[in-house]
């Protein structure tokens, strides 16, 4: 009996996880105006509500916007950071390797008031640019230490190999390096993409009307007027996200180590 | 960082290093610390240049009863998010099957799930309308007592959401743990839970670390769920910051408890540091 009870505590932990998401697809369904659960009635109309509703459309494709910019970005940032730092070295190595952590270091709020008190006089507060940025150096540090680690694990072997035959640097890195890392990369990008969908804090405060996503929106609907779209969006994005982890769990097998 | 290899095959030149880092450096230094001294500044300047903002905060009771009562919600939920993660990630961690699958899976789905739709969850289950209050009414037990817009909600709902972090933290470092160790154990005589607590939980000892560090600098300035869920009468740090900008437009003083909340976090976090080196923290 005894040999049981970490997988009956391991069961609960997991139905707590998961559970109280699922009370979101019923509420999306519901006829009620406010939070009510059970549901007195069931209908599509507040699905019909989101897809004609200009305000959660907008801020829908102001996500998607901001999380692909932020992810290019962050990328393009972090991808030559992580060579610089695994394969030379340099001086004041060490304080750089600090100083690239520091954004997920500092709490949300703090980040998001220095944002806006710096993107303000410069005239980004509220816009697509302004949101790409904030968010882009918020992801960098993930992206740098995803990557990092796959090419901690990549065997120089393969390069060396490759240049004995007569391949020239680029070739090879084009060929050999990139293909080997793609997998490292792929999630480093994944995760800049849905750190900056999900992120709610930066955005309730410098991402105003025009640049709003859907974190933010939700968050303020929510404080404001309970709109019952929040469950409609919910769900959607609950339901993609699970479709995702899904995905990943058939396509690739268990990776060997993390 | 591992020791430098492959020497000799691309130039050990540091200006090629420079290169490669300086468009993530510059980035976060221009677009992240500078930004970060300007709320430093601004919490010395606005609306003039005086510490003031410090000493209010520092002496005013209020004040220090909102950091007693952060530090002490974030130690809760940082043991609660512990009581649950470590069997979940154990059972993940020491099985092959399908069960583990599913448990990762489910850790998976709610970690990449947006922390306003979790919070939003809560705010159903725990409403006057919600299924508790309706489970009361069914069995006749009469209203239910107020949970939503109280401490207990603003916990329970945060312990939930960081719940995957200390779980994925702890999965890293016991995923690390060599099975043939507890078998060694076990055929030496130790009784299963024996083998557990002589072999296993030591070794898991660094995720336990990562975890709690994890969850409790996440919570110290966590923003939207104990805004949504909890009440002004027993307020954390960001729900203070977050009423002075609001309700007050007091941008300086909120600026000086934002410095005072980020001085916490570098504090707990340099400690850290010091003992295992902060790139560990993130697995």
């Amino acid at each position: 009996m005894v040999r049981y009870v970490p997988l009956v505590l391991a069961l609960l932990a997991a139905i707590f996880l998961v559970a109280p998401m699922a009370i979101i697809v019923p509420m999306s369904f519901s006829k009620a105006i406010s939070f009510e659960f059970p549901p007195p009635g069931y209908w599509t109309g507040y699905y019909a509500q989101y897809f004609s509703s200009h305000s959660w459309l907008e801020a829908t494709a102001n996500s998607f916007i901001i999380a692909s910019g932020s992810m290019a970005l962050t990328l393009i940032a972090a991808l030559p950071a992580a060579f610089g730092f695994v394969r030379h070295r340099f001086y004041g190595k060490s304080v750089l390797n600090l100083v690239m952590l520091v954004p997920i270091i500092v709490p949300a709020v703090v980040s998001a008031l220095g944002y806006y008190s710096f993107l303000s006089p410069l005239r980004l507060v509220g816009t697509h640019a302004g949101m790409i940025l904030a968010h882009s150096v918020l992801s960098i540090p993930v992206a740098f230490l995803v990557i990092t680690a796959a090419l901690k694990g990549f065997d120089r072997n393969l390069e060396r190999a490759a240049m004995s035959a007569g391949a020239g640097p680029l070739r090879t890195f084009l060929w050999v390096t990139m293909p080997v890392l793609r997998p490292g990369i792929l999630i480093g990008a994944l995760f800049a993409f849905l750190h900056s969908f999900n992120e709610a804090v930066v955005a309730i405060f410098i991402a105003g009307r025009d640049a709003s996503t859907l974190p933010k929106k939700m968050f303020e609907s929510i404080r404001l007027e309970s709109d019952p779209v929040i469950a409609v969006v919910s769900t959607l994005l609950t339901g993609a996200v699970l479709l995702g982890v899904l995905l990943s769990l058939f396509v690739r097998k268990r990776p060997a180590s993390r | 960082m591992p020791a430098f290899r492959g020497a000799g095959l691309i130039s050990r030149d540091s200006l090629t290093a420079w290169l490669l880092v300086a468009p993530a450096v510059v980035c976060v230094v221009v677009l992240f610390i500078v930004p970060i001294g300007y709320v430093l500044l601004l919490s010395v300047t606005d609306p003039t240049v005086s510490l003031d903002h410090y000493r209010r905060f520092f002496t005013v009771p209020l004040y220090a009863n909102v950091m007693v009562n952060t530090f002490r919600t974030s130690l809760i939920v940082t043991l609660a998010c512990l009581a649950l993660g470590y069997p979940l990630a154990y059972v993940m961690a020491r099985r092959d099957d399908a069960l583990a699958v599913i448990l990762l899976a489910a850790v998976g789905l709610s970690f990449w799930t947006g922390f306003v739709v979790r919070t939003y969850a809560w705010l159903i289950i725990l409403g006057n309308k919600g299924p508790v209050a309706a489970t009361y009414a069914f069995a006749g037990w009469g209203s239910p007592p107020q949970l939503l817009f109280t401490s207990f909600s603003s916990t329970l709902g945060m312990t939930h959401v960081l719940l995957p972090y200390m779980v994925l933290a702890l999965y890293g470092v016991m995923r690390k743990i060599d099975p043939s160790y507890m078998r060694a154990a076990e055929s030496l005589g130790a009784r299963p839970f024996g083998a557990f607590r002589l072999v296993f939980l030591p070794l898991s000892l660094a995720g336990v670390v990562n975890g709690c560090v994890l969850v409790f600098t996440m919570c110290l300035g966590f923003y939207v769920t104990p805004i949504l869920l909890g009440t002004p009468k027993d307020m954390m740090i960001s729900q203070l910051i977050s009423q002075q900008i609001e309700d007050l437009l007091a941008w300086g003083f909120a600026s000086a408890i934002a410095v005072v909340l980020l001085a916490c976090t570098l504090v707990l976090l340099g400690i850290y540091n010091r003992f295992a080196g902060l790139d560990r923290l993130w697995g």
